[in-house]
């Protein structure tokens, strides 16, 4: 991961090997004509540049020899010196200690020793005549000049797409090859099999290390959104941001831009109350948004935290129970958690009929599907008067997810551990019926139990039929999953294995089915659909008797 | 409300540690000018609160840069930017209207603190 200090001693190096490439070609020209004056204030300004370039990352010695330098150069502009003589050969050779000295920085090693050199550039500027060594020290340092390019490459997004792509298919052949291998027997292959694993599995982590960016690059775009919106709604706002170090894949920060521009503006547009409102209600007059990014385990997580007027949670648990998203009894048992759910529902709107309430409810969804696609997850927390907080989870790289693998009537599929919660053996006794709906008990809490056969072979509009204990024989395998705070066990037949898997889009005609999220491949070649979690927690809530 | 901020710095690396230490403290930075003719321009298009003005620059001084923005912007704030060595280019621009002067290698620190008091100075405004 880079740090902001790699960051700069990256950006220090490519602009000093420039200006070291444009001194040596300006001091080319002043050679050839002594009165070329753009190429002496050309000089001038780079010296002038890596002196405090270098000052600013502490190579000290580096910054005196620039100083000396530029001091030179101005008395040249100034006409108090000649560019000429003995002058002229210090010069190059100030010039070029300063290339071994960057080169010195590049390679992490001591900077070489500028005592004589900076004695002889003291005695030029008070106008002595420098100490020169003979000739052979010159051409000794001719023999071991060297040259060289920056260290930095700018690159198409595209192009990296690409690699990535191909860094998928390569990992899916490995995975083939790797199996084949041990089916064989063949030492030597199985030998080369582990090689070409280890080695791809670099590969695939330093190409999507090179696709990694800081969150701030999205980050710092919010502060002008902030006021703008701000303005616009006659409220007062002070952003805080942090974390903007935080490496995310580019094109995960892509893909929530405009979920991140809609929190942010339903928080200081709908979260923070007007100056009035929050001198009433005892707050500061100013209401704080806090846009943060952090590293948890794999994840990346971005929270937009506002300090207004909260979520009223009875306000959605009315609403919830008007749209008939859920009956008055079942709402009535439903904790915060769950009621905020429902306001990543589609079209599920607050505005209007509701005034007293923070967010329009308006394109939540929206902000849901953005993650969803992402495999990722968006998590609420309020408290009413105090504020609310959304989290974004994230993973760091879109290429390879984690999955656990099942195995239902023979056939394996994979579910992202995003998604996943536990993993369970539990003997029949453990279950009971609620209203038709098979039920088990986990960490306190009532979770509803579906058999994944049942939802894949779905089929027309009837419901489920109501669930029957009896059918229950032997040890049962659960797997609980996690969508938007609801948890749904679904029984399966044997548990697999857990792996990184590589998901590929389903092709036509298969792309209309909605429960699989893609498709990946297992070792042994045999295709292996992804489960799309939240397709099956919705087709479970619409079905359940 | 967010301060706006223009840097004008020929150094990328200059530019990229300057902005870096304005937006952690919450300023926003309209824009990065790496030139004399940028500046220019881009102070007329953004009119921020503040602009951070190296003193040389590739095809102007920060002198010239801050004598034409203070043609079309007479209230604009301007603080000067410089290693070491440019105090007679600097003190002429503080004559000129430029109301600090950070010397490079800064701290986060001092560009905050000189920033921030140039923020609160109403002395160019009255003076307009």
């Amino acid at each position: 991961m880079k740090t902001r200090e790699q960051e700069y001693r990256e950006l220090f190096m490519a602009e000093a090997l420039e200006y070291y490439d444009s001194m040596s070609r300006h001091l080319s020209e002043l050679e050839r004509n002594p009165n070329d004056a753009p190429a002496l204030n050309e000089l001038f300004r780079l010296m002038h540049n890596l002196k405090a370039n270098a000052r600013a990352m502490g190579f000290m010695d580096l910054g005196e020899v620039a100083h000396h330098l530029e001091t030179l150069f101005g008395l040249v502009r100034s006409n108090e010196r000649e560019f000429a003589g003995p002058l002229v050969r210090v010069i190059f050779q100030g010039v070029d200690a300063l290339g071994s000295m960057i080169r010195a920085v590049g390679a992490n090693q001591p900077l070489p020793d500028a005592q004589a050199l900076l004695e002889n550039l003291d005695r030029l500027v008070r106008g002595e005549a420098p100490i020169l060594e003979g000739e052979e020290a010159e051409n000794e340092e001719e023999s071991s000049r060297k040259l060289e390019l920056s260290d930095l490459v700018y690159i198409q997004v595209k192009k990296l797409d690409n690699l990535l792509n191909l860094v998928g298919e390569l990992v899916i052949d490995r995975d083939r090859i790797l199996t084949l291998a041990q089916e064989i027997g063949n030492p030597a292959l199985q030998a080369t099999a582990q090689h070409l694993f280890r080695i791809s599995d670099d590969l695939q982590y330093s190409v999507m290390d090179a696709r990694l960016v800081g969150v701030g690059v999205l980050l710092n775009k919010f502060p002008r959104v902030v006021r703008d919106v701000a303005t616009a709604e006659n409220k007062e706002v002070e952003l805080t941001l942090s974390g903007q170090d935080v490496q995310i894949d580019r094109n995960i920060l892509q893909i929530i831009t405009d979920a991140l521009l809609h929190l942010v503006r339903n928080a200081v547009g709908h979260g923070i109350e007007t100056p009035e409102e929050r001198v009433k209600a005892g707050k500061p007059a100013t209401g704080h948004l806090e846009l943060s990014a952090l590293t948890e385990r794999d994840d990346v997580l971005i929270q937009i935290h506002d300090d207004g007027r909260g979520i009223n949670t009875e306000a959605v648990r009315r609403k919830a129970i008007e749209r008939g998203l859920t009956t008055a009894e079942a709402a009535a048992n439903l904790d915060e958690q769950a009621v905020w759910a429902f306001l990543f529902e589609p079209g599920f709107s607050m505005a209007q009929q509701v005034t007293d309430i923070s967010g329009r409810g308006v394109g939540l969804d929206v902000v849901k599907l953005a993650l969803d696609s992402l495999g990722g997850q968006l998590r609420v927390d309020s408290k009413m008067g105090e504020g609310t907080t959304f989290t974004l989870v994230l993973p760091t790289s879109i290429a390879v997810k984690g999955a656990l693998l099942v195995e239902v009537d023979e056939r394996p599929y994979a579910v992202p551990l995003l998604h996943t919660d536990t993993v369970l053996a539990l003997p029949p006794e453990e279950f009971s019926v609620v209203g038709g709906v098979l039920v088990m008990h986990a960490q306190g809490q009532a979770v509803p139990v579906v058999p994944l056969r049942m939802l894949l072979h779905d089929e027309g509009d009837e419901l489920f039929p109501l669930a029957n204990k009896t059918e229950l024989q032997g040890s049962q395998q659960v797997l609980i999953v996690n969508y938007n705070n609801r948890r749904l066990g679904l029984l399966v037949d044997r548990f697999l294995r857990q792996q990184n898997i590589v998901i590929k889009p389903l092709s036509k005609p298969l792309d209309t089915i909605d429960l699989f999220g893609g498709v990946t491949l297992l070792g042994s070649g045999q295709v292996c659909l992804v489960l799309d979690v939240p397709a099956l927690t919705r087709l479970f809530l619409s079905k359940r008797p | 409300m967010n301060k706006r901020i223009l840097i004008v710095d020929d150094s990328f690396y200059m530019r990229t540690m300057l902005k870096n230490m304005l937006t952690d403290a919450g300023y926003e930075v309209v824009g990065e000018a790496a030139n004399g003719a940028q500046a220019v321009e881009m102070a007329n298009a953004t009119t921020p609160d503040l602009i951070t003005l190296d003193v040389i620059l590739p095809d102007n001084t920060g002198l010239d840069v801050l004598k034409s923005i203070r043609q079309t912007q007479p209230n604009a704030k301007v603080v000067m930017c410089s290693a070491v060595g440019q105090e007679v280019i600097v003190n002429e621009a503080i004559e000129s209207g430029a109301l600090a002067y950070i010397v490079k290698p800064f701290s986060e620190e001092k560009v905050l603190e000189i920033v921030g008091a140039a923020l609160q100075d109403n002395s160019t405004e009255t003076a307009a």
